[in-house]
């Protein structure tokens, strides 16, 4: 296992990937947060709550959980890469037990997943206390409860990291995987949030699991004021971290014991 | 170098709806090159997958020095695949490719260096892989393929893309391979290119391997090669042992 992790490091490394996952890393950690600090949320069209309140510091931060399929699909793009240039070939010939190549994978990218979740938050935090400061507010949240809550971000990109993985080692086909991946952050998961009575799974869909573990409600409390229905409600944090951890074990689960018979061609 | 011998007995596969394979048998000894020819179709590639572990068997059985390819302890240390299965990433220099899979196969790194003077591209190692010729990128494969320093060297059509000094350095180093006491196993669809470099010859056609043995014996009762190898791949559905005097007729796919 050993070897096949060392094998997994060396192919990361071997391209410019890890370089690039952690600049856009920084872009979407960053950027995003850093727009909404500046301009400053109660400048917002509607107002959103100020960077002086613990809501406006959940909002402007947990904006940056909006771009979670960023790490879903560096995971997606770079295993399916291995299809698409057929250098899984290569790998199943140094490495025929398949399972062990895909744990491998998921391992390493999992790891890749927490340094692109630590620089996100890191950027994140940073935009967001240099918002408060040019506005000349005090921050609305302690030291403390910044730092846990963009840990609580840090490890949601990680677990989207693996996910991401995951689909494109069962999917396999480039396009489609990545196809698979927006579509449903995209587009299915925000239908499925809408549709009255069915959207009592939403807190245990990976979107409403990253939503209670981000503390993240604002989609949800905007489509309801919209709309004449109850906010799509959240678990608390800790069930939707166990909620997307169990996601990311089945999905890791299903990626090391699907590939295992198929033949390749 | 230790030897080993390549034994296929049996095997079988159907992809979809198509018998692939129906009854592939042979052998490939060490110290000798065996050509694996057959039209286009005809099962060549899905037999060489199955022998690797890449493609899984309905039936027969597929071993290389007496065990199935994912049970040997030293995958790449014992067989080197050249397959078109078997690619580079674009974005990856030669090198981080070459150690990478060096890595993922337990080699030590300097085989890198090594197997890149062997297959002529030192001097191509630190450009990146989506810039190679076709020709460059057989030569990688191989390069990949000898990381393990391998008694086995399988190849599918090794030849495609490669220009003529290119078929004739891949010949004279597959010789020199087996004169060392490796086995060789190349496969092919063209006659020309295999009949100045093997020793042996198994024939495949529609997914029967329908005659093996040295070349020699097989080009006796014919007038050339050419006219045995058309013999021998027509009309071969009914009949599993062609006789020499088979009429000889021209079959798709096939040229010389």
């Amino acid at each position: 296992m050993t070897r096949l992790l060392r094998g997994e490091v060396a192919k990361l490394f071997a391209t410019r990937l890890p370089l690039w996952s952690l600049v856009t890393a920084a872009l979407c950690g960053g950027g995003l947060t850093a727009l909404l600090s500046l301009i400053g949320p109660e400048n917002a069209t509607p107002p959103l709550p100020g960077l002086d309140t613990p809501e406006g510091v959940g909002i402007v931060v947990g904006m940056s959980g909006l771009l979670l399929f960023v790490p879903a699909l560096i995971g997606t793009i770079a295993v399916t890469g291995e299809y698409r240039h057929r250098t899984i070939g290569t790998t199943f010939l140094a490495a025929p037990r398949r399972g062990r190549v895909l744990a491998a994978k998921l391992l390493v990218f999992g790891a890749l997943g927490v340094a692109y979740g630590v620089v996100s938050s890191l950027f994140a935090g940073l935009a967001v206390v240099a918002g408060a400061a040019v506005q000349g507010v005090e921050l609305g949240v302690s030291v403390g409860a910044l730092l846990a809550l963009l840990a609580r971000l840090a490890l949601a990109a990680a677990v989207y990291m693996v996910l991401g993985v995951a689909i494109g080692a069962l999917a396999r086909h480039q396009l489609l995987a990545v196809g698979i991946v927006l579509g449903y952050f995209y587009f299915l998961e925000h239908v499925l949030m809408i549709i009255p009575g069915v959207n009592v799974i939403h807190p245990f869909l990976p979107g409403g699991a990253t939503a209670a573990l981000t503390d993240f409600t604002f989609l949800g409390d905007a489509i309801a004021e919209q709309l004449p229905m109850a906010a799509a409600s959240t678990t608390s944090p800790i069930v939707g971290a166990l909620v997307l951890l169990g996601y990311a074990v089945v999905a890791a689960w299903l990626a090391i014991a699907i590939p295992l018979r198929r033949d390749l061609r | 170098m230790i030897t080993a011998q390549i034994e296929v007995s049996g095997l079988a596969k159907r992809i979809g709806d198509v018998e692939a394979v129906r009854d592939a048998t042979f052998v490939a000894a060490p110290g000798r090159v065996t050509g694996f020819l057959g039209p286009n179709g005809a099962g060549k590639s899905t037999t060489l997958r199955m022998l690797l572990g890449l493609a899984r068997p309905d039936s027969g059985a597929a071993l290389i020095g007496g065990r199935r390819y994912a049970e040997l302890s030293d995958p790449t240390g014992t067989v080197g695949a050249v397959l078109d299965l078997a690619g580079a990433h674009p974005a990856m220099t030669a090198r981080g490719h070459l150690r990478s899979f060096a890595a993922l196969g337990g080699h030590r790194a300097e085989r890198v260096e090594e197997v890149a003077g062997l297959t002529g591209m030192a001097e191509y190692l630190d450009r990146r892989v989506g810039g190679f010729s076709t020709g460059m990128r057989q030569r990688l494969s191989l390069a990949t393929a000898l990381l393990g320093d391998p008694a086995v060297l399988v190849l599918d059509e090794p030849s495609n893309g490669l220009d003529p000094a290119g078929i004739v350095w891949l010949r004279t180093f597959l010789r020199e391979f087996a004169a060392k006491g490796g086995t060789v196993l190349i496969s092919s669809h063209v006659l020309t290119e295999l009949q100045h470099g093997i020793d042996d010859l198994v024939l495949i056609d529609r997914g029967r391997t329908t005659w093996s043995g040295p070349l020699d014996a097989f080009t006796s009762h014919g007038t050339s090669l050419e006219a045995a190898f058309l013999e021998l791949t027509s009309g071969a559905e009914s009949s599993p042992v062609p006789t020499a005097d088979a009429t000889a007729t021209a079959i798709e796919g096939i040229r010389a």
